[in-house]
């Protein structure tokens, strides 16, 4: 097994992520997985579907716990920590979920405003200072008193921003933040998300599909395939590093090491034709 | 916590890992009780959701099962002459086993699956996921406030269940069939016993129906399969488990309790 390398709070390097390995359903998802995430960077991490991106971000979180291998963050050991310091992690930790996953029981207001009136005691008008502070970064302050079902997927999935960076987290882990937006909501999204980067210095993970909105914003580039780290690099220039798993990702090849069939048993046995095919 | 449930083979099995599982969450749920107390706030607004939203449910039930008792006893005891027991007897059937069975049984289907498919949503949208990564501990936020409130509403309506059945009954027999209203409520209050009747019958048996449904109704929600299939099933499972529950624990807690 690999041997776990702690990270410091002054090193470069916010998530080191050694030997993660992750079996679910007999399935391996991760194989002695090694990556490392530049602190104040936008990272971001991409690969053919189902092949653990959320997955990995649940791991980052102490969501999920590995079968081996070591994921520390600010210097942290993640499956070490207790569920208070977990939870101290977490407030620390900015996540923004593919479906947003805002509280439906509350207002837009409610939910950027219910992490500050869990964890502090900070008088009324300082949380509503603060909640309107945050609804104004992503442009929503008029939009304070809706409820979750009047949203569009964009002013949601902008709420559930605000939410996340009510801490101001040094960490904020976006799950296909473009996934269903239409073009103006995407750019409105991305320019957000460059903006948190650059005026906050949080560090951001961005697991997404889309290449041109990941070559707009992300200084790295992961390329996860099979459980491992098959690819990294520059975004503008991992297209053309020459590998058979970019050629086929990238340019959008069917067929390749990314194959197109679901593994199954002989086909010509599976139809009957066994004995012909003998 | 997590709700993937390890597969068994059948249904016996299945069903002896579920009341495990069932087991280890109340457990859980013990446990998050004290941390709870910060959300009293919510504990007090499922009161409001789970109990006097049902108010009117188990008021209009509870009338028309003492109606119909009364109804069928009247011509049952004139046969013998005895109409004059039949106050006594709506009392004492109404106190010891309809009032909080029929409440269980009304309160499971109205409150307990209300709330294990609001818990369910909050897992298939991700809600649930979102608070503990808000460091919020879901199950002193979400499950032990409707469990706490489960178990606070249950005796509550059990007592207005009660009441309206004897008023149901007064209503049948003393203003309609014509029993005397003093032989009606003397019977009544000379043969009932607060501590076996009240205490043991009212209040004892549907603090533990409470317990029971409200458990069901928070476990099946947590566990269930984050998909509308799985919601849909989930509800269903929790009036099928939680109507079982009750009528087997009934006959249980008569049998000490007699």
């Amino acid at each position: 097994m690999t041997e776990p390398v702690r990270a410091t709070p002054d090193d470069a390097t916010l998530v080191r992520v050694r030997g993660l390995t992750t079996v679910l359903g007999g399935k391996t998802v991760f194989d002695a997985l090694d990556l490392d995430i530049p602190r104040g960077k936008i990272t971001s991490i991409m690969g053919p579907s189902g092949t653990g991106k959320t997955t990995l971000l649940k791991h980052i979180t102490g969501q999920m716990r590995a079968d081996a291998g070591s994921i520390h963050v600010d210097g942290q050991d993640v499956a070490g920590l207790s569920r208070e310091q977990l939870y101290k992690l977490r407030e620390g930790v900015g996540y923004l979920f593919q479906n947003s996953a805002l509280l439906t029981d509350f207002d837009v207001f409610e939910n950027v405003a219910f992490p500050l009136r869990q964890h502090t005691k900070l008088p009324e008008v300082l949380i509503r200072d603060l909640v309107l502070m945050k609804l104004q970064a992503v442009g929503l302050r008029g939009a304070a008193r809706l409820m979750p079902n009047e949203l569009s997927g964009g002013m949601a999935r902008r709420v559930a921003l605000a939410r996340a960076i009510v801490f101001d987290p040094q960490l904020i882990l976006y799950d296909e933040p473009f996934v269903g937006l239409d073009p103006v909501a995407l750019n409105q999204v991305l320019k957000l998300i460059l903006t948190l980067n650059q005026t906050l210095g949080i560090t951001s993970v961005l697991v997404s599909h889309e290449l041109a909105a990941v070559q707009q914003i992300a200084d790295h580039v992961i390329l996860l395939a099979k459980g491992k780290v098959v690819a990294q690099g520059d975004p503008k220039t991992i297209a053309d590093d020459g590998s058979p798993w970019t050629r086929q990702f990238f340019g959008g090849e069917a067929d390749g090491p990314i194959p197109f069939r679901y593994p199954a048993g002989d086909y010509a046995a599976e139809l009957g034709f066994a004995g012909a095919a003998k | 916590m997590n709700a993937r449930a390890p597969q068994h083979d059948n249904v016996v099995t299945q069903s002896l890992a579920q009341i495990g599982q069932c087991g280890l969450f109340l457990l859980t749920l013990l446990a998050a009780i004290p941390r709870s107390f910060r959300y009293l706030r919510e504990t007090v607004r499922q009161l409001w959701f789970v109990g006097a939203m049902s108010l009117t449910i188990i008021m209009v039930c509870g009338l028309f099962v003492g109606m119909v008792l009364m109804l069928q006893l009247y011509h049952v005891l004139s046969i013998f002459g005895g109409t004059s027991a039949s106050g006594m007897v709506v009392a004492l059937s109404v106190y010891r086993e309809l009032g909080p069975v029929v409440t269980a049984l009304l309160f499971a289907g109205r409150a307990g699956t209300a709330v294990t498919a609001e818990i369910g949503l909050m897992r298939a949208t991700d809600q649930i996921d979102a608070m503990e990564m808000m460091a919020v501990d879901p199950i002193a936020y979400v499950a032990t406030p409707r469990f706490l409130a489960g178990l606070i509403a249950m005796p509550l309506l059990c007592c207005v269940f009660c009441a309206m059945a004897i008023f149901g009954g007064h209503l049948v027999g003393v203003t309609w069939l014509g029993v005397d209203n003093g032989t009606f409520w003397s019977n009544m209050t000379a043969q009932v016993d607060v501590h076996t009747d009240i205490v043991n019958g009212v209040l004892l048996k549907s603090l533990a129906f409470g317990a029971v449904v409200s458990l069901i109704a928070v476990f099946q929600g947590f566990t269930t399969p984050p998909t509308s299939e799985g919601v849909a099933y989930a509800t269903t499972r929790t009036v099928v488990a939680s109507s079982i529950a009750i009528l087997a624990l009934d006959f249980v807690l008569t049998a000490f309790l007699m």
